[in-house]
């Protein structure tokens, strides 16, 4: 037997028996992490469209205070959101690792101001943590679920609540 | 149109999804021309041989495209109003007061409108029973049968369904030949294969007049495949030289064998052709057949309409966007809505980019002569670029004008006022976004003058010298960017003091009413919760409309006036950007912002004297310039904006008007005049009233900032 085709097999037998036994280890998806004050978040990475700076934010009025602006990206007007101010935390001034992260669920792009974003990390079906019954609701409505990780826990956002805000209708224009 | 097909398409026969933006496109267009020639033929009071032609062969077209979709119901309906002009068709000449026709086929209508409404926007559309309808229409037909013929109930009722049979059938004509064609053996599809034939003699043979075929619903009738292989197909034709059809279907794909018979053996043929198809009484078929064939030989080709040569030519151009499988080459083509906003979009970006190269801050202070000049040479082709990509999207008023006759025609009788509606330039052309949302509007404003404008009473009309019929005008203007629009009536005029009145008691008064200027009244009926009117009728009157027409048109950045005079008319005037995409701006700074005021709204810009400023008693500022009072309006207070300038004399003042009412508006400095590109806000800012502030969207500038565009009806509003 050519030796490739046996080391193949092997290889598949390998996975095979790899996949059968953890089948709670296979990768759900990814989520990128970030900063909001000292608790880490993430989003998971198909929200993602991408992550800029802090470009200039046109101020406009009679929005809530939490939406700094709009911005221009690649001739694309997007709302921005100061997450600190969304969570009720207290403002701080936009540094160089001040990161925009460009959301986006069903159509409607979003751009999240962050602290700093730290990185993408695999998600495993035994990370996710059992949530308490308070994760989805009232305050933690953004949350959907906890990520327990050997370097702490992180808190993974719910993209479509963070856009659609839970209770507001977007009319399809 | 778009919008629920994802779902739409397992209610229709696989492999037909494509063809449902089409079917429902023809459709509408059919039956738009339908309601266009019942119209007309209503108000000359006559039908021509032409008119019934016409109206058959839309109802025909509309029967087989349903058939082939798979919308039975709607075939049925077709096919019975197809009855009802059959039997008009036979005896034209005694079609003259039949009045109820009329109503029928704008049920008809109606009806066809509101399903493929349906089938369009409705996910879960089922298709709606049309009994009631056809029991109608088969009752009219009845009657006109009776009428015409004589012939009692039983009869009239059978002949309709001889009629498929019956109308194919060739006249006696002399100079026609007819050529009994069979398929070979097992090809499949025999009634496909058979149009595929007359298509293909058609397209080959010059002067070719196809007379007729049997069977005659090759094109709807899936059976008409079984006739054709037990009797073969029969198809009678006109030409010079008949050799070179008789080439031609030996050419055509899967002719097993054809032969040339003579009048006899066809009319035999066809009467066997006939029992087979439908077993409806053959025996009363051939007397139809003289009728219909010594009447109308060549009309009776299904459509599409053979294009003949003998046809009137505007007759012609009429069908043209009906029946593109008519032969024709055509010089228009349909285009996805979609596609061309996307083309419009990009023209808009191309436009700003260039801006962004040519007014590079690298650049500055170069000597660049040659690119001075290619640049210059660029920003006409831009320019060109963009025009044509405009005229792309308009289209003329006339669907939407043409669309009042029928509102006129219905409340006319319903309300009994004879009124006569004039249209005039109805070809101004607008963006088609404006002409899609005008219909509503004009729909009220239209509803409006019949309901409240015209006097009820013919007396009072007579009694003021005006002519006993009322007169409503549509008119329409391009006039510097704009497109005005007025529908104006000769009736009762508003009455200023019973407004004056309304207005008092539903407590829309802001100042004493004395003080209030007669114009100032008129334009009352245009606020929310007003209605003169006491009796609310299927109409008018109900407190709403006016106001809804108002907000309607100023979405489309138009507005809405009201001139009236007193036993003379009213008339309301609406006027609308030609375009909204692009606006030719005046850019000015408030602290570190960017705002846009449309340039069409600035009156005047200057610099003013502190001693010029007035305070009224609220600390708020105003200006008099050449006597009248205007109140200044500080950008930065009101958008919360921090700016350094502060002080009246150091900052400009710009003086902007709409809708007759002025303000003055104090910003920093100007920057200069652009052309931009409107974009509407983010989605995710629809739930915020942005344009309350005083906003109508935001545009992407050279340098890559962004500018606010201000809505200046509702900046002023909002003051």
């Amino acid at each position: 037997m050519d030796i490739k085709e046996l080391f193949a097999k092997q290889e598949e037998m390998q996975r095979k028996t790899l996949n059968a036994k953890n089948e709670k280890e296979s990768e759900i998806t990814k989520v990128m992490t970030f900063y909001i004050g000292d608790q880490v978040y993430g989003i998971e990475i198909p929200s993602v469209i991408e992550i800029i700076g802090v470009p200039h934010i046109t101020v406009v009025p009679g929005i809530p205070y939490y939406i700094k602006g709009i911005i221009n990206v690649r001739s694309k007007v997007v709302p921005v959101i100061d997450m600190r101010s969304r969570f009720g935390k207290e403002e701080k001034e936009y540094t160089d690792r001040t990161n925009t992260i460009i959301i986006e669920e069903a159509g409607v792009s979003v751009g999240v101001i962050v602290d700093e974003v730290i990185g993408v990390i695999p998600v495993f079906q035994k990370n996710i943590a059992n949530s308490p019954d308070r994760i989805g609701v009232n305050d933690n409505k953004f949350i959907k679920y906890l990520l327990e990780m050997p370097d702490g826990i992180k808190l993974v956002l719910d993209v479509a609540k963070l856009i659609y805000d839970g209770d507001i209708y977007l009319t399809d224009e | 149109m778009r919008k629920g097909n994802g779902i739409l398409m397992a209610k229709v026969e696989p492999g037909m999804e494509a063809m449902v933006d089409v079917y429902i496109f023809e459709t509408t267009a059919l039956l738009e021309q339908l309601d266009e020639i019942l119209l007309r033929t209503e108000k000359a009071n006559e039908f021509t041989e032409e008119d019934i032609n016409e109206i058959f062969r839309i109802m025909h077209t509309v029967k087989g495209s349903s058939a082939m979709m798979g919308f039975e119901n709607l075939q049925v309906l077709a096919h019975k109003g197809e009855d009802m002009f059959f039997i008009i068709r036979e005896n034209p000449e005694k079609m003259t007061d039949v009045g109820f026709v009329y109503d029928l086929v704008f049920q008809m209508s109606d009806l066809f409108k509101a399903e493929i409404d349906m089938i369009q926007n409705d996910d879960n559309y089922e298709p709606t029973d049309f009994s009631d309808m056809l029991a109608k229409l088969e009752k009219g037909a009845k009657m006109l049968k009776g009428e015409l013929d004589g012939i009692d109930i039983e009869e009239a009722a059978a002949a309709p369904e001889a009629e498929a049979q019956a109308a194919a059938p060739v006249a006696a004509a002399p100079d026609c030949t007819t050529v009994r064609v069979f398929f070979e053996d097992g090809c499949k599809m025999e009634n496909i294969r058979a149009f595929m034939l007359i298509n293909n003699v058609r397209e080959s043979v010059d002067d070719v007049e196809i007379v007729s075929y049997v069977p005659d619903d090759i094109e709807s009738n899936q059976d008409s495949a079984n006739v054709i292989i037990d009797n073969g197909f029969l198809l009678s034709f006109r030409a010079p030289d008949p050799k070179a059809v008789f080439s031609a279907i030996e050419n055509s794909l899967n002719v097993e064998s054809y032969e040339v018979i003579d009048a006899n053996a066809r009319k035999e043929a066809e009467e066997a052709a006939a029992a087979a198809a439908a077993p409806a009484p053959a025996a009363s078929a051939p007397a139809q057949q003289e009728t219909v064939s010594a009447a109308e030989p060549a009309a009776s080709t299904p459509a599409p309409a053979a294009p003949k040569p003998a046809e009137k030519p505007k007759n012609t151009e009429q069908k043209a966007p009906a029946a593109p499988s008519g032969g024709g080459k055509q010089s228009l083509i349909s285009v996805n809505l979609q596609k061309l906003d996307q083309l419009h979009d990009i023209v808009g970006e191309i436009i700003t980019t260039e801006s962004m190269v040519i007014s590079n801050p690298e650049l500055e202070g170069l000597r660049l002569e040659s690119f001075t000049k290619s640049a210059r040479e660029l920003r006409k082709l831009t320019a060109d670029l963009q025009d044509t990509v405009m005229s792309i999207r308009m289209v003329p008023l006339t669907g939407p004008f043409q669309k009042m006759n029928r509102i006129v025609r219905d409340m006319k009788v319903k309300l009994n006022k004879d009124v006569e509606l004039v249209i005039e330039g109805d070809t101004t052309e607008v963006d088609k976004s404006i002409v899609d949302n005008l219909n509503d509007p004009l729909m009220h404003l239209v509803r409006n003058c019949m309901d409240h404008g015209i006097e009820d009473n013919v007396e009072e009309r007579i009694a003021r010298g005006k002519p006993a019929k009322g007169t409503i005008k549509l008119s329409a203007m391009s006039s510097s960017g704009e497109v005005i629009i007025t529908i104006s009536d000769d009736g009762a005029g508003i009455d200023t003091d019973k407004v004056l009145a309304k207005a008092e008691r539903s407590g829309l008064l802001m100042k004493p009413a004395s003080e209030y200027t007669e114009r100032e009244i008129q334009n009352m009926i245009l606020l929310p919760g007003f209605s003169t009117n006491d009796v609310v009728t299927e109409y008018s009157g109900r407190g709403v409309g006016m106001d809804v027409v108002k907000s309607n048109l100023s979405k489309m950045g138009g507005s809405l006036t009201v001139e009236s005079k007193k036993g003379e008319g009213t008339a309301f005037i609406i006027k609308i950007p030609l375009t909204l995409a692009i606006v030719d701006g005046m850019e000015i700074m408030v602290g570190d912002a960017e705002f846009t005021v449309p340039i069409s709204v600035i009156k005047e810009s200057f610099i003013v004297k502190r001693e010029q400023i007035l305070n009224d008693t609220k600390r708020g500022e105003m200006i008099m310039i050449r006597g009248v009072c205007y109140p200044m309006l500080r950008l930065n207070e009101k958008f919360g904006l921090y700016s350094e300038v502060n002080d009246i004399e150091d900052g400009i003042v710009l003086l902007i008007e709409s809708e007759n009412r002025g303000i003055c508006l104090f910003a920093d400095k100007l920057i200069g005049e652009q052309q931009v590109v409107v974009k509407p806000f983010p989605k995710y800012l629809s739930q915020y009233d942005i344009k309350g502030e005083g906003l109508s969207g935001c545009t992407i500038m050279g340098d890559g900032s962004i500018s606010l565009i201000i809505d200046v009806n509702n900046l002023i509003g909002s003051h």
